[in-house]
């Protein structure tokens, strides 16, 4: 009985895996084989001759490096901005009383409710009105609006975790209230800073629509719209696109497996949009 | 008192500049944008009222993205629960590796909708794609099937997309598998209830209200996903099999240049989704389960 039941766990565990993790693995497979390995039959699982040439291509004949370097710019400027704006809201929302407080919080998670494509044409005006159109600015920005309902939430879910008598200790031991949050507050909230700082870090990373629009110049293009254009040449190069998939997968990768036990606790402290 | 007040508005001043600027404005600029004729790039605007609204009830090509988006929304959503949920009662159960295997799950929820499609227009390659291959090697079909073509364009776009987001499922659905008490199994162990009837008498009834939330959530935010269906079938010929009302309005506003037409589909998809939701919560109000 007790063997069959870990048979069927282990079983059923194998095909969960190969569900979630197989097409990845078979990109990188794929990244790794020469040309002529790519379109053998039957296909090899792993490749025979792996080589780092499709790599090299892609740094070297197209423009790969700059667009992750525009990627990693956003990105990062998007947590920053963030990070900073929604933590001093969600202090706001946990540490000081005023009316309309849990009806404004209301409001804030109702705008989560808007999905990009219902706002991209207004906002794509209203971008072009003020001269922001290819700018990363308009990125950062439209990134952080949407990112900035989530953390909101989940940061005040933190906060509120956090003794007040905590802060109020350090205050009568003379702290002012800056130094009381930024030594005693934010310490404690880490967990939730690093969750919402991920789950940034991957919107902004991940977004198609926003860069597809408010993008068009070569200089400023963000990877995901970059290596969608590489399908725009007349023959696919597969060993190409998939150096590429597994060189924008990579830096989610990392930062998840550093900090999956955040992320899972902030997943279900605020629930994801996606 | 007074201060502190003053104070917290003025931390939370930020936020709402940011949400009220970017967010609502735009939201309210899209209802009167839609009822103009409004180039995409050029300053022209003429009032139409409600013309736009009006083109759209009789034009054939809303009427087809609007059921493609029916089919596509819901099939992915039963799917993504069909395939989510067992994979989430399956990593609620103790083994070895379970840890690492609940990180791995997520991964397709992670990655960029660009790997996604990628590597699944990859997979579904007609020629040299592995489906194909495996298929043809099982004998289960005789030919190369032509995955990313019109007849089968809406499958590999489901399939993608379930891929990508029945995580969400599995780590929603997980989060409250966690919480129900133990007694209650243990409590219905002892009564002889087998696991089928432990899930029926003591899950299912634990997990209602959640489920509910997750069909809600995957269904809105399917039926408004842009960027795997756009980046699945490009803008040129399969695209009009898979066509939703995103990916129209999309086109309306920034191929055609129409602006006011695309604002017009945007708000007509926003009272479709509150006209539903509406529907939805009456419909279940009456039981006690979905509180």
């Amino acid at each position: 009985m007790r063997a069959r039941r870990s048979a069927a766990l282990y079983g059923l565990g194998t095909v969960l895996l190969l569900l979630g993790a197989f097409p990845l693995f078979w990109m990188l497979s794929t990244s790794l084989k020469p040309s002529g390995e790519i379109f053998a039959t039957p296909p090899r699982l792993v490749p025979l001759h792996p080589t780092l040439e499709n790599f090299w291509r892609l740094f070297a004949d197209t423009r790969f490096t700059l667009f992750f370097e525009n990627s990693v710019a956003v990105a990062g400027a998007t947590v920053l901005l963030t990070l900073s704006v929604s933590a001093l809201g969600a202090y706001s929302l946990t540490r000081y009383t005023f009316r309309g407080r849990d009806t404004v919080a209301g409001l804030i998670l109702l705008t989560y409710m808007f999905a990009p494509i219902m706002i991209i044409i207004p906002f794509y005006i209203l971008v072009k009105q003020f001269g922001l159109v290819n700018t990363r600015l308009a990125l950062v920005l439209s990134y952080t609006t949407f990112c900035l309902p989530f953390c909101l939430w989940l940061l005040r879910a933190f906060f509120q975790s956090i003794p007040l008598e905590l802060e109020e200790a350090a205050l009568v031991d003379g702290a002012h209230r800056g130094k009381a949050v930024w030594y005693v507050v934010l310490p404690l909230a880490l967990p939730g800073l690093i969750a919402a700082a991920i789950f940034t870090f991957i919107l902004a990373w991940n977004d198609f629509l926003f860069a597809l629009v408010l993008i068009s110049s070569e200089e400023l293009k963000t990877l995901p719209v970059g290596v969608n254009d590489l399908f725009n040449a007349t023959i696919v190069d597969w060993g190409l696109i998939m150096a590429a998939g597994v060189m924008i997968t990579l830096p989610t990768v990392v930062f998840f497996a550093a900090v999956q036990r955040y992320l899972v606790q902030g997943w279900t402290a605020g629930g994801v949009k996606g | 008192m007074r201060r502190s007040a003053l104070t917290g508005w003025l931390l939370l001043t930020p936020s709402l500049l940011l949400l009220g600027g970017l967010v609502v404005f735009p939201i309210l600029y899209n209802v009167w944008l839609s009822l103009f004729n409004k180039h995409a790039f050029l300053p022209v605007q003429q009032f139409v009222g409600l013309g736009h609204y009006r083109y759209f009830s009789t034009d054939p090509e809303f009427w087809a993205s609007f059921r493609h988006g029916v089919v596509y929304a819901g099939a992915t959503m039963v799917l993504q629960i069909g395939v989510g949920v067992p994979a989430a009662l399956l990593l609620n159960e103790a083994f070895r590796g379970r840890n690492l295997l609940r990180g791995i799950v997520l991964f397709p929820y992670m990655i960029p909708t660009i790997v996604a499609v990628i590597l699944w227009k990859w997979l579904l390659n007609d020629s040299y794609g592995l489906v194909n291959h495996l298929l043809t090697t099982a004998r289960l079909s005789d030919h190369a099937i032509p995955w990313l073509g019109p007849d089968y364009i809406m499958t590999s776009l489901i399939v993608t997309s379930v891929w990508q987001f029945f995580p969400f499922v599995v780590v929603t659905y997980l989060a409250r598998l966690q919480t129900i008490p133990p007694e209650l199994y243990e409590a219905a162990t002892v009564d002889g209830a087998s696991a089928w009837r432990r899930f029926v008498h003591v899950t299912l009834p634990q997990t209602a209200s959640v489920l509910f939330v997750i069909v809600l959530l995957r269904s809105i935010w399917m039926f408004t996903k842009f960027d795997t269906v756009w980046l699945l079938a490009g803008e040129g010929g399969v695209s009009k099999y898979v066509r939703t009302l995103p990916v129209y309005a999309y086109a309306r506003s920034f191929t055609y240049l129409q602006a006011g037409m695309g604002a017009a589909l945007a708000v007509i998809m926003f009272v479709m989704l509150l006209v539903a939701t509406a529907i939805y919560f009456q419909a279940f109000r009456g039981e006690e389960t979905f509180a």
